[in-house]
């Protein structure tokens, strides 16, 4: 029963006045990250990495505002859901299916606040399957070697593009060019210098935070501009609260099941919450079959969904905390963070750092309290600033994002850096490669030559010792199920997907 | 001829492969001799992927994005010169100024009413200005308002 004791150190870390104040003004912020369109939650916690690093804040409340931001922004997928029919994430695309016909019926207060009960106990189930997971697979982890990493990490590329993936190729080619941009620099073991073409602000290679937020920020700029969507879309009105206890009771069962199903999904690599919200809301509708009205307003409809991708947004953290990989794009910029607070992620974080770990676990579950109790008097707030429109909202976060970047380093090289990140990453992402291996490929790559090298000199130059193990053999043969499963099987789960859709938004 | 993008693609990442890769075979031996690893293993093996990646992108490319095309291109563009330019001037004529500039431009061009977008850049500005100088202590640039 250490866990509890650790958990209960966490709690000791994440309830002091300090740390509970950055976890409230994350979950607040996250809450609206969430909700706008077009700032998706990777694309949140990447803005706010600057910021949280400038303010020079101590790493376990960086961590702890960060995890609050991406707990509060899972929440605040929803509201844009339910209210525009616009997810504001992926992972919120089911919820639209019954949350928006429940709005045009007059009940969106009842869709708000069944979702946010909803979200609370996908993430309270997550964060508990979490705690149980997390340190018996970091103590599995402490057996890997370096040629195991190095397999993990190609399982790791490999499983990103998700079993919904388009073209496996082009996530390939996107882990190689961000392995490629971590490459330059000077090489840590030699000393060599790769790429600097003698540029002195090239010497300790490229910071992957201006990458990051040059990726995510900029170019979701441009692509707004491109759309004209700088209107915004019209709403439907609130109205008032007419949820009723039974009505809550009666849906307990879907959560739970909602909850479990999300975090297995959030576990497994390439799944993801977009993975675990479609299975929950399928499978209820198999559980349930006449019973409901399922796409015509059902509450259990809206319940589902949002149990699922909650509930897989806290079991995304168990390979990013315990092995350092990272499932999904908001999960590979919370590591960015932690790398650049000087954490080695991994397993033998829950060692050496067992504050910062079991602290951000504790406000994970202060975090949703928080979330539950400003969700259901809040909600007001929230959809008012939903109702600023993109044109004015874009260009300020766009400000923010320089204001981040500059602070660090109080350079305007970066941040031309940055903007050819961003128009790069707008072409990219025309193009269809997609964004999230690029920034793996960026943070994972000098570890990924690391354990090479170290494989590589034990053996005394024998490549084959990077197979040689059978920890080893699982993990290529899983890296080479995630490259070519998703080909077989993702114009199926699409266009269920998409049958179940409709006329539903296509999110990228 | 369709995937006319994706061909492109793959002959830049082609190019940029091959370069890449040919960089890496012109580093001096590191200080000690050749060991199994050294600093050009692992670029090697990437630029041996990205070309079998080009070489797919090119026999088997993806159907054709849209792209933008008049005046949402020259929109695109007004929109990356304003962000460079803002770059430019933040230093020398400061913060508020520039930012007012930027952010007014870019709101405006995104269809808000000039006034509108203008005072949004002020008011924007002035709140993250006093939040970062007096609020957080990070000195942004004081520029032309030297005495602010």
């Amino acid at each position: 029963m250490e866990t509890i004791g650790f958990l209960m150190d966490g709690f000791a870390v994440a309830l002091t006045p300090y740390n509970l104040m950055f976890a409230l003004f994350g979950a607040f912020v996250g809450t609206l990250i969430g909700c706008l369109p077009g700032l998706g939650p990777a694309n949140g916690v990447a803005i706010l990495i600057p910021l949280a690093f400038t303010l020079g804040l101590p790493p376990e409340t960086a961590m702890i505002l960060l995890t609050s931001v991406y707990a509060g922004a899972m929440y605040g997928g929803r509201i844009s859901s339910i209210l525009l029919n616009i997810p504001g994430d992926e992972p919120a695309m089911m919820t639209c299916l019954d949350g928006y016909p429940m709005a045009q019926q007059g009940r969106a207060a009842d869709a708000l606040a069944i979702s946010a009960i909803a979200s609370f106990a996908g993430s309270l189930i997550g964060t508990i399957g979490l705690i149980m997971l997390a340190p018996v697979l970091a103590r599995f982890a402490l057996t890997f070697g370096p040629a195991e990493y190095f397999a993990l990490f190609l399982l790791a590329f490999a499983t990103l593009g998700g079993i919904t993936g388009k073209n496996p190729m082009k996530t390939v080619i996107a882990a190689t060019l961000g392995i490629m941009i971590s490459t330059v620099g000077i090489d840590i073991s030699t000393g060599t210098q790769r790429y600097t073409g003698g540029v002195l602000e090239l010497y300790e290679g490229i910071d992957f935070i201006l990458a990051i937020v040059g990726l995510f920020a900029i170019s979701e700029l441009l692509f707004f501009v491109e759309a004209r969507m700088g209107k915004g879309r019209s709403k439907v009105k609130v109205g008032k609260l007419t949820l009723s206890f039974k009505e809550i009771v009666s849906t307990i069962p879907t959560q739970l099941r909602g909850g479990v199903l999300g975090f297995i999904a959030g576990v497994l690599p390439g799944a993801g919450a977009s993975l675990g919200s479609f299975i929950s809301y399928t499978l209820e509708k198999s559980v349930l079959g006449k019973k409901g009205r399922f796409g015509e307003g059902d509450i259990r409809g809206v319940v589902a969904p949002e149990a699922g991708n909650n509930g897989a947004a806290s079991g995304a953290l168990v390979p990013m905390l315990t092995l350092g990989v990272p499932g999904s794009g908001t999960t590979a910029v919370l590591l960015a963070m932690l790398i650049s607070l000087n954490i080695t992620p991994g397993p033998l974080m829950f060692t050496q750092n067992a504050d910062i770990v079991w602290g951000v676990i504790a406000a994970l579950l202060i975090g949703n309290v928080l979330l539950l109790v400003l969700n259901i008097p809040m909600i007001g707030v929230f959809v008012r600033l939903l109702s600023v429109p993109p044109m004015y909202l874009l260009p300020i976060v766009t400000m923010v994002a320089f204001v981040g970047i500059y602070s660090i380093s109080h350079s305007t090289f970066d941040l031309y850096f940055m903007i050819v990140f961003g128009v790069g990453g707008f072409i990219l992402r025309k193009l269809e490669i997609p964004m999230v291996p690029i920034i793996l490929g960026l943070l994972l790559g000098p570890e990924m030559e690391k354990n090479l090298g170290h494989a590589l000199i034990l053996s005394d130059g024998d490549w084959t010792t990077l197979w040689s193990s059978p920890l080893a053999i699982g993990l290529w043969l899983v890296a080479g199920l995630g490259l070519v499963l998703p080909p077989l099987f993702g114009p199926l789960l699409r266009r269920r997907m998409r049958s179940a859709i409709k006329e539903g938004p296509v999110s990228d | 001829m369709t995937g006319m993008g994706d061909r492109i693609l793959g002959l830049c990442l082609l190019v940029l492969a091959v370069a890449y890769g040919w960089v890496a075979q012109q580093w001096p031996e590191p200080f000690g001799g050749a060991e199994g690893v050294g600093p050009e293993t692992f670029p090697t093996m990437l630029a041996i992927v990205l070309v079998v990646g080009s070489l797919y992108l090119m026999i088997k490319p993806d159907a054709d994005a849209r792209w933008p095309v008049g005046k949402s291109a020259l929109e695109l563009v007004i929109s990356i010169i304003v962000l460079v330019v803002y770059a430019l001037l933040l230093e020398p004529l400061g913060f508020i100024i520039s930012t007012t500039l930027a952010v007014g431009v870019l709101s405006w061009r995104m269809g808000a009413p000039p006034k509108g977008s203008f005072v949004t850049g002020l008011v924007s500005a002035v709140v993250v200005f006093g939040l970062f100088n007096y609020g957080l202590s990070l000195s942004l640039p004081n520029g032309l308002l030297g005495g602010f």
